[in-house]
């Protein structure tokens, strides 16, 4: 009588919950019919559309470029900011820690339109590079919540003994620490590729001819597109999300928890 | 080493990602920025092959939205096509380009019957590109007794499964029309009631919309639309128990052109695609696709009496002079804003 | 570790510059500009004009807005509270379970948290179509006319705040509830407590750090959504979030936008740099979970 039935069944009924609407596109984008709610035999056509569609896939190519650059500089960004607010203390790092927290609470839409205007006010060109701008910004906050997550952890009496046994700062840090906390910045920076990968809001408010992304793309097919082929395309990514939440499970064990926002 | 692994995946994706780049790098590109299916894409194709280059196309929904993504510092667009009163404002704002007439020889085919819905008539700036007229979409089976009147939208017995274009001159244009009003008035008490019209339209429509009308129709999610002629008569050629109606109070006609931005990266592969699409075979082909008329004489005898003889493409001449040209009303233009505001807020 | 010479002060300057610049640069300036233009004109022609205005601010009073917001806000509490109804037993079943069930029931609730946000709901709008299975089955029970439409109401609006932010909920709360130690509820129930009072009692409280994770996660993004209520939204359920982006994308008058954006943030930073603050002078910074 450990676990009662209600928590059975609510758990039960939010899966469904989760998995039915999926479940939904999955069947359909198997369907020869081209509107659901009919069913017009098993079919692969809307794949032989979706690989034909070149737009998806150079908008594909964009969103690549981009999340690799910004999990790149945001990895590298939100760790040095991790290492400081966990050594630090003062008014300084009070400051900075205020500053890395606050984009994790604030709604796309702001970030998105803050960094329009400001993108309007340089006449800076959108595109490519002020979506990857974006990215960036709202990634690093990302990963230094991981990285300083993972730093909590951190026995600082290696560091000490590491110290105590010659090693400079530099050394210390490249021999001891940045292999002890290698988990924490992958899991950081995977965070950040999946985040980077599926905006949507930010990138459509700083985005300029030619730079769609796959979410702007999906956007666009949604509003005036071949309702199948998005099926077809949503069962592609599920797939790959499905692989990657796999190998992350592989390559990181079990701690999820880090990983979800804070 | 699971270290190793994942970046040696990062490593992939980056090499998967520049390959992807490289093997279409040095075309030129031509950046379009146009409606959604506005254009046979099989002719891009065509141009593409013929000029070497690369057509990059972005779409809009609404002149506003155009407008505003333009302003937003989003340049860099070679061709645009807004409606004329849209072209008045960026011309008035300085934004546009002038033709360079020497570069657009087909020129000598636009139709002058229809140069009178531009506000450019001697394509100073800008070039039609394609007749357009709104009306409304619905499903005959499910929608026997249809009139055609802007009436419809006061139907309860179809709440939920009607859509008005989410675009204030076209959808207050309407109201304007029903009550017998030009829909360019900027007079006060006309718009007041329009704008009570469309408020108790909205409590029997499913959604403002201009884009996913034509998906929603095609699928029977919707049972009656407020669209354009040529969007509605391509889901018809999808589902034949798809009509079109332009309602007898009248309608707004519109002229779509063809503009070449002041910061056009490349405007003689602009002009010549400007030119291409008005190439007698191409504007023929386009017009069969798309539904729309492209004022081209020369394209005409190409046509199918079909499309010529459609009272949905080519006006009769009783209809056509309740129709009106949406005009840019300038600072007048606000008070179009404001009762759209108070539309979309009323409850 | 803190050391107080130079040598440290260095280190220190050099890993914090790199996010401070970036942030300062890109985050805090351009959130001050949206404060900034708030208060200029908008010109006819889309710009942002010269002097200062108090014009924009003030056609915040518009009695058009103050509806908007407060449907902002409820939709926003009833996504939270409703998310939080059901990530509760959710979070209580995983942490109570099996090791391997565990494992299983995370990858499961993880799945959806990580697929493509607009997939999930276009994948609504094909389920709830008028002329979809589920509809159908409605009209068949009796329980919608046939004509009627699931979508394009508030509802829907609800329904797909619920179905996205469901995820975000339950993470914090198994977190927590992975924390809670259960022997405090046995041994109330030792005590003679019902099973029921005795979660009322001591768990909710146990875990009332994770509660409150899971109100802010699904509170604050659901106060800026955009494309749910654009894409299940009828005509009469606009949100913040769409009153911006019509500003912006329509009307192009950023001012007004700003003004509309100032409102948001003023609503979910000040609030939140306030607890920040209190937090912090209480636990090490990280320890927020």
């Amino acid at each position: 009588m450990r676990r009662g039935l209600f928590p059975r069944t609510v758990t039960a009924l939010c899966l469904a919950f989760f998995y039915l609407p999926i479940l939904v596109l999955v069947i359909n984008s198997l369907n020869g019919s081209r509107y659901g709610g009919r069913w017009g035999g098993l079919s692969l056509k809307w794949y032989r559309l979706l690989f034909s569609d070149e737009r998806i896939w150079l908008s594909a190519r964009n969103t690549l470029i981009v999340a690799l650059i910004a999990t790149v500089v945001s990895m590298v960004l939100g760790t040095a900011a991790a290492l400081a607010l966990h050594r630090h203390r003062g008014r300084l790092q009070d400051a900075h820690y205020a500053l890395v927290f606050t984009p994790l609470v604030v709604p796309d839409i702001l970030m998105g339109m803050s960094l329009l205007l400001f993108f309007v006010t340089i006449a800076a060109p959108l595109g490519i590079v002020t979506i990857t701008l974006a990215h960036i910004t709202f990634c690093v906050s990302y990963v230094a919540m991981v990285v300083l997550a993972r730093l909590q952890d951190f026995d600082d009496a290696l560091i000490e003994a590491a110290h105590d046994l010659g090693a400079g700062h530099w050394t210390t840090f490249r021999r001891v620490v940045l292999p002890l906390l290698m988990p924490g910045i992958a899991a950081g920076g995977l965070l950040a590729f999946t985040l980077s990968v599926d905006d949507f809001v930010i990138s459509f408010f700083v985005a300029g001819p030619g730079s769609s992304t796959l979410p702007i793309q999906v956007y666009s097919m949604i509003r005036h597109g071949n309702p199948p082929v998005i099926n077809a395309l949503s069962t592609l990514l599920l797939i790959l999300t499905v692989a990657v939440v796999w190998s992350c499970e592989k390559l990181m064990g079990r701690n999820y928890a880090d990983s979800s926002r804070t | 080493m699971q270290i190793r692994r994942a970046l040696s995946l990062v490593g992939v994706l980056a090499a998967v990602a520049i390959m992807a780049g490289c093997s279409r790098a040095g075309k030129p590109v031509l950046h379009v920025f146009n409606w959604s299916d506005y254009i046979k894409e099989d002719l891009v194709k065509v141009f593409e092959e013929k000029y070497g280059c690369r057509v990059v196309m972005d779409f809009y929904d609404s002149n506003e939205t155009m407008y505003a993504k333009v302003k937003a510092g989003g340049g860099g667009y070679d061709v645009i096509f807004p409606s004329s009163y849209m072209v008045s404002i960026m011309h008035g704002e300085g934004m546009l380009m002038p033709i360079d007439r020497s570069k657009v020889p087909n020129l000598k085919y636009i139709d002058p019957d229809y140069t009178r819905f531009t506000m450019d008539p001697g394509s100073d700036h800008s070039v039609p590109y394609m007749i357009s007229n709104s009306g409304i979409g619905y499903l005959k089976s499910r929608v026997p007794e249809v009139k055609s009147s802007w009436g419809m939208f006061d139907d309860a017995s179809l709440a939920g499964r009607m859509t008005l274009m989410n675009d204030m001159r076209e959808t207050i244009g309407a109201a304007l029309k029903f009550l017998g009003y030009s829909l360019n008035t900027t007079n006060d008490f006309e718009l007041a009631e329009a704008r009570d019209v469309v408020i108790r339209w909205k409590k029997n429509i499913a959604k403002f919309e201009s884009e996913q009308y034509r998906n929603g129709l095609a699928s029977a999610e919707f049972l009656l639309c407020h669209g354009y002629n040529g969007d509605v008569m391509q889901v018809m050629e999808e589902n034949d128990d798809v009509g079109y109606v332009i309602p007898e109070e009248g309608t707004s006609l519109a002229s779509d052109d063809m503009v070449i931005p002041k910061d056009a990266r490349n405007p003689d592969l602009a002009h010549a695609f400007i030119n291409f699409l008005h190439e007698p075979e191409v504007a023929a082909e386009n017009t069969a696709y798309i539904f729309y008329l492209c004022p081209n004489t020369a394209s005409y005898k190409l046509l199918d009496a079909e499309v010529l003889e459609d009272p949905t493409v080519v006006l009769p001449e009783a209809l056509l002079a309740k129709c009106e040209v949406i005009r840019d009303l300038g600072e007048l233009n606000e008070k179009y804003t404001k009762v759209w505001d108070e539309i979309k807020a009323a409850q | 570790m803190t050391t107080g010479s130079k040598a440290g002060r260095r280190v220190e300057w050099m890993l914090t510059l790199p996010s401070l610049l970036w942030l300062v640069v890109l985050f805090v300036i351009p959130t001050v500009l949206v404060l900034a233009i708030s208060f200029r004109p908008p010109t006819p022609s889309g710009g942002v004009g010269d002097g200062w205005t108090l014009q924009t601010v003030l056609a915040l009073r518009n009695p058009s807005y103050p509806v908007i917001v407060w449907r902002t806000l409820r939709l926003s509490a009833e996504t939270a509270l409703i998310c939080l109804f059901f990530g509760l037993p959710v979070a209580y079943l995983m942490a109570r379970s099996s090791d391997r069930a565990k494992r299983v029931l995370l990858l499961l609730v993880i799945v959806p948290f990580w697929t493509s946000f607009l997939i999930r709901i276009f994948a609504w709008k094909v389920l709830l179509h008028p002329e979809g299975v589920m509809k159908q089955a409605f009209a068949w029970a009796g329980l919608v006319a046939p004509d009627a439409s699931l979508m394009y109401n508030e509802g829907a609006v609800l329904l797909v705040l619920v179905y996205t932010y469901l995820p975000f909920a339950i993470l914090p709360l198994y977190a927590a509830a992975e924390r809670f130690d259960f022997g405090l509820v046995d041994a109330a129930m030792d005590l003679g407590c019902h099973k029921f009072r005795a979660l009322l009692n001591v768990f909710i409280p146990g875990i009332s750090r994770g509660l409150a994770t899971a109100l802010v996660v699904v509170f604050v993004p659901a106060l800026g959504s955009y494309v749910i209520p654009d894409i299940v939204g009828g005509p009469g359920g606009e949100m913040l979030g769409n009153k911006i982006a019509q500003r912006v994308f329509v009307d192009r008058n950023l001012p007004h936008a700003s003004a509309l954006s100032s409102l948001l943030t003023v609503a979910v930073v000040v609030p939140m740099l306030a607890g920040l603050a209190l937090r912090r002078h209480r636990v090490r910074p990280g320890g927020v979970k």
